[in-house]
């Protein structure tokens, strides 16, 4: 993927009910958190979701390896 | 006008004449901005600087689509047929800005329209939220919720693009260009629709109210980019030009949309291949 400059990977969670879990549905890249929140809405508007949350994949911190699930599992970007 | 504000209507054959034909007239005039924004939009799709905002302004030209067609709906009640709204009507006949006239070449300018016009749609929408035309209340809400989102990507693309100086100057030049036709498209305070719809609680505010309202939303998003001089000269809005101002159609002068606009909006070439 070629980054401009000054843009953030940002990971994507979503679950359609309450009591579902948040599951990983994907990835935008943005320049900013504001951005991320409305590519994320508008890319992912597949199902009518009861919640949507977006964090900066460089965020998440590997806890028992030293690569966090996204860069081993690169498919799941896109 | 004698109505009292917590009258409430049913129909729009119940209101009274002027508070009728005012109002349709705003719905026109928004029915007419959203389809055209939504092309502009919709231009974009391939183009926009990342693929992201190429899907956002997708996402925003199919909302854009979906609330003019339920507008120009909401028209029947009137007395207008839809169909006829939205494909027989030469350019002359549309209510919508000068802004819209023509494509938008840079995407500064569609940030203009995205962040700045978009917004000024979506005021005189929320002026409907408590109208006393009770039709319309359940519409604008879910109309309203789609909007947050394109407010926020003309804020995220301020933001973005004020980091460097050819950004920065790119889109004061292009909010600069758009701000004349924004001010004046409330229309002006003394007389006219929107002051007797106003007055009438058929929308809450006044041009001059909803002017005010559309600034308090959109000047601390300048001054956040760093357009703080921008900022000042939009709300100061002092000489606004009305010459040449034609207040039924909220726009200067009597042009309208441009050919290749007015053919694919209304679906003229593949239309014709439809019809007896």
């Amino acid at each position: 993927m070629g980054h401009l400059s000054g843009e953030r990977l940002y990971e994507i969670f979503a679950r359609q009910k309450r009591e579902d879990r948040l599951e990983h549905i994907g990835t935008v890249s943005a320049p900013n958190p504001e951005l991320a929140r409305v590519y994320a809405w508008k890319t992912y508007d597949e199902a009518s979701w009861f919640e949507m949350v977006v964090a900066p994949r460089d965020a998440f911190r590997a806890v028992n390896r030293d690569e966090v699930p996204f860069t081993l599992h690169p498919a799941e970007t896109v | 006008m004698s109505l009292a504000r917590t009258d409430s209507f049913k129909s729009a054959q119940d209101l009274p004449e002027p508070v009728r034909e005012a109002l349709a007239a705003t719905l026109l005039s928004l029915a007419d901005n959203k389809r055209i924004l939504g092309m502009r939009y919709g231009e974009w799709i391939l183009g926009a600087p990342t693929l992201e905002s190429g899907i956002a302004c997708s996402a925003m030209a199919q909302d854009e689509w979906g609330h003019a067609r339920i507008l120009y709906a909401t028209l029947k009640d009137f007395g207008f047929e839809p169909g006829v709204l939205e494909h027989d009507r030469p350019a002359g006949e549309y209510l919508s800005s000068e802004l819209l006239d023509s494509a938008v070449e840079d995407w500064p300018d569609l940030l203009a329209l995205n962040l700045l016009f978009d917004a000024a749609l979506s005021v005189q929408v929320e002026a409907l939220t408590s109208s006393s035309y009770e039709p319309i209340h359940f519409k604008t809400r879910k109309l309203l919720e789609e909007e947050r989102f394109h407010f926020e990507h003309g804020r995220g693309w301020a933001t973005r693009l004020s980091e460097t100086v050819a950004g920065r100057e790119a889109l004061d030049a292009a909010f600069r260009r758009a701000m004349g036709p924004i001010l004046r498209w409330f229309g002006r305070s003394e007389a006219g629709f929107g002051q007797l719809l106003g007055s009438s609680g058929v929308a809450t505010g006044d041009p001059m109210i909803l002017r005010q309202a559309w600034l308090d939303r959109v000047v601390p998003v300048l001054s956040e980019a760093g357009l703080e001089e921008l900022a000042a000269e939009f709300e100061a809005n002092a000489d606004l030009d009305w010459s040449d101002w034609n207040p039924d159609r909220r726009r200067v002068g009597t042009g309208g949309p441009d050919a290749d606009t007015l053919a694919r909006i209304r679906g003229d070439k593949n239309r014709s291949m439809l019809m007896d």
